[in-house]
């Protein structure tokens, strides 16, 4: 069972996270300031952190680079109510993996979790080619196969289609793809991500097909075989 | 309203003072000089009518038979026609004297009036304006005495012209002066129109200079950034109270919604769940209002340049292109990209993103299905990029053309549509952060909006 460390000083926040990532089946810590947050991440083998931004006694942003500079590499996920994108980059800069923020759906924070669990569990890197039942993707060549055949991708759905293979069987919200595909993170507002899902969708679960990329209501995709 | 520069000295507050102060100034002279000149001959008049009447008395006193010779003795005497006198027989021929003849309206009654007299030996003299006296003696011979009045003439003159010199004396420099004096209000005033346009265009945190000299003007000043302080509080705390009521409500909403939600999940598939789904949707919505009213306050709040690049607008411009063509596809309109050579510009391409997005997919949801949506860049004659995106929607009222960037605003055609309002808000305080600007323009066959971002 992967465990992980929530480090974060408001109690109610702090049960709704534990809650959440339990119900996805990890084992979750809850450490209330700081600085002892900093000492159970150095000292306990931790699977993911997360991590509140603002903290009494020592600041996330603190934490999370004394982290980096003892060469701890868990996955960090921040969380805020500081939702400027100066304020990411800083959270990122600072060697978090990725940034909420406050108040936040605990589906997308398990969501997130999960996305870098299996990020951190198989490192992209080195890696050529992407499979999922009989969809096949090529890193190098940058081509896509269905059961065989080609399929003619345009660069962002390559981008779009590789995003939701790395993380297959795992749902993503329309933030989490518009941030990793798209690189931005602001809210786009209308539904111009489900109108990319859908090309995609007509171009990969085409007639006859077993459809892989299923709509989960309320919360985002996911391509999984399926059950 | 548009700054008027103070270059043209009379128009300031100052030298139209001046030139009042200067025209009141010289009237006053006018007045005080005609008054003295007026005393002074009046009693200069006063002493020759009493020198004329002296005479008079002394001549017609003379033994009548020594009278002619006294008369002629007398005129003799007066080589300088300072004092003429003549004797008339009862017909007005002259006995004796230097008078030429009886002036004419000179009456025998003892009253000095104004003549015009002939005075014999000062030919050049003669018929000038002068004071006369004429009586009747007991033997019907008439007796008159004139006086040329040019003493009390000359004096007026001297008077007239010493104030000509004393006027031109005084005003000239004083207007020169006065001019030079109303520059230095006239150039503060310049200094506070120009820290004026910062504030104008929405920055209260600028103050109006203040030279320390404690005059008029810097009480004004004073007056002025004390307000603006205030204004700026007041409105700071209204945003504030906005801020927290969208900030402090986002909490509640999220974790009410996680409950709807996972209610949701567990009755999936009854038709009370697409309740719930629809419940879940409409706190999605006020949800995404409250986030993008932050967004705007954060974006106002954001210093300049926090983290602005030399950037390619044209990449950006490319990228809102294809994030939106599927979208446009789908509503079977035609959405097409013209990037023209762009002059370098400094900005922040993630906000720059998000600028065009809400621009053109405001452009997509108030195009009718089967509509065209155009985005031109191009280098405007001044060096300048200008971005355009026009549509074939039905285009922005000229009346609520300012109103649209505006928080919250919704027009009348655009109530029916889905949206907070917010977009252009957020458009708005990006492009003001970048120092860019924007305008809206179009007709009833569509709406064009302009950004125009000043080189690099």
């Amino acid at each position: 069972m992967p465990r992980a460390l929530v480090i974060e000083d408001d109690e109610v926040t702090a049960r709704d996270i534990v809650a959440e990532l339990g119900a996805h089946g990890l084992q979750a810590d809850w450490v209330a300031n700081g600085r002892d947050g900093l000492a159970r991440a150095l000292a306990d083998g931790y699977d993911i952190i997360t991590l509140d931004r603002m903290l009494p006694g020592m600041d996330g942003i603190d934490v999370v680079s004394e982290l980096r500079k003892r060469s701890v590499e868990t996955p960090v996920l921040m969380i805020s109510a500081l939702s400027d994108v100066d304020e990411r980059v800083r959270g990122l800069r600072a060697g978090g993996d990725d940034y909420l923020t406050k108040p936040f759906a605990p589906d997308e924070l398990a969501a997130r979790a999960e996305v870098l669990l299996r990020r951190h569990r198989r490192p992209e890197a080195g890696e050529t080619r992407i499979r999922v039942e009989d969809l096949e993707l090529d890193l190098v060549k940058h081509n896509a196969l269905r059961n065989g055949q080609p399929l003619t991708l345009l660069p962002t759905e390559f981008r779009l289609l590789e995003f939701l293979m790395r993380n297959a069987g795992q749902v993503v919200t329309r933030q989490m793809i518009f941030e990793h595909v798209w690189g931005f993170h602001f809210d786009p507002g209308t539904n111009v991500i489900d109108v990319h899902i859908g090309r995609l969708r007509r171009k990969i679960d085409g007639a006859g097909q077993v459809p892989l990329i299923r709509t989960v209501r309320g919360s985002g995709y996911v391509l999984a075989p399926a059950d | 309203m548009s700054l008027r520069p103070l270059t043209d000295a009379w128009r300031s507050a100052t030298s139209r003072l001046i030139l009042i102060y200067g025209a009141l100034f010289a009237i006053w002279c006018v007045i005080l000089l005609g008054v003295v000149q007026w005393e002074s001959s009046r009693y200069l008049t006063n002493v020759v009518d009493g020198m004329l009447a002296a005479r008079l008395h002394y001549l017609e006193r003379t033994d009548s038979r020594r009278l002619t010779d006294t008369v002629d003795a007398a005129s003799a005497i007066d080589a300088t026609g300072f004092m003429a006198a003549g004797l008339f027989d009862a017909q007005g021929r002259r006995l004796a004297g230097n008078v030429g003849k009886i002036p004419k309206g000179l009456e025998e009654d003892g009253v000095v009036r104004a003549v015009t007299a002939e005075v014999e030996d000062h030919p050049g003299e003669s018929g000038r304006r002068a004071r006369g006296l004429a009586s009747t003696l007991p033997g019907g011979q008439r007796l008159v005495v004139v006086k040329e009045s040019a003493t009390i003439d000359g004096l007026g003159a001297i008077i007239r012209r010493g104030a000509l010199w004393g006027l031109s004396l005084t005003l000239i420099p004083g207007l020169l002066g006065g001019i030079l004096i109303a520059r230095r209000p006239a150039r503060r005033v310049r200094q506070i129109q120009l820290a004026m346009e910062p504030i104008r265009e929405g920055d209260l945190s600028v103050r109006l200079p203040v030279s320390g000299a404690g005059d008029e003007v810097d009480l004004l000043a004073g007056t002025v950034n004390t307000t603006l302080g205030e204004i700026e509080r007041l409105l700071g705390e209204v945003k504030g109270v906005t801020d927290n009521i969208a900030h402090d409500l986002r909490t509640p909403l999220t974790r009410m919604r996680t409950r709807l939600y996972r209610v949701q999940q567990q009755i999936e598939g009854t038709p009370e769940a697409e309740q719930l789904e629809a419940a879940v949707e409409e706190i999605d919505t006020v949800l995404a209002r409250f986030r993008a009213l932050l967004r705007v306050s954060e974006l106002e709040d954001r210093q300049r340049s926090a983290c602005f690049e030399n950037m390619d607008l044209g990449t950006v411009l490319k990228n809102v292109h294809d994030f939106y063509a599927p979208l446009a596809e789908d509503r079977h309109q035609l959405f097409e990209l013209d990037v023209g050579k762009l002059p370098p510009l400094r900005g922040d391409p993630q906000l720059m993103f998000e600028a065009f997005a809400n621009l053109v997919g405001n452009a997509i949801k108030f195009t009718p299905n089967g509509g065209a949506i155009r985005m031109v860049a191009l280098t405007d004659p001044t060096g300048d990029a200008r971005i355009d995106i026009a549509d074939t929607g039905p285009g922005i009222p000229v009346g609520e053309r300012d109103a649209v960037f505006r928080r919250f605003y919704r027009g009348d055609e655009t109530r029916a549509k889905p949206g907070c309002g917010l977009g252009l808000a957020i458009v708005s305080a990006i492009v003001r952060l970048h120092g860019y600007s924007l305008a809206v323009g179009g007709n009833d066959e569509g709406a064009v909006f302009s950004v125009t971002c000043p080189a690099a």
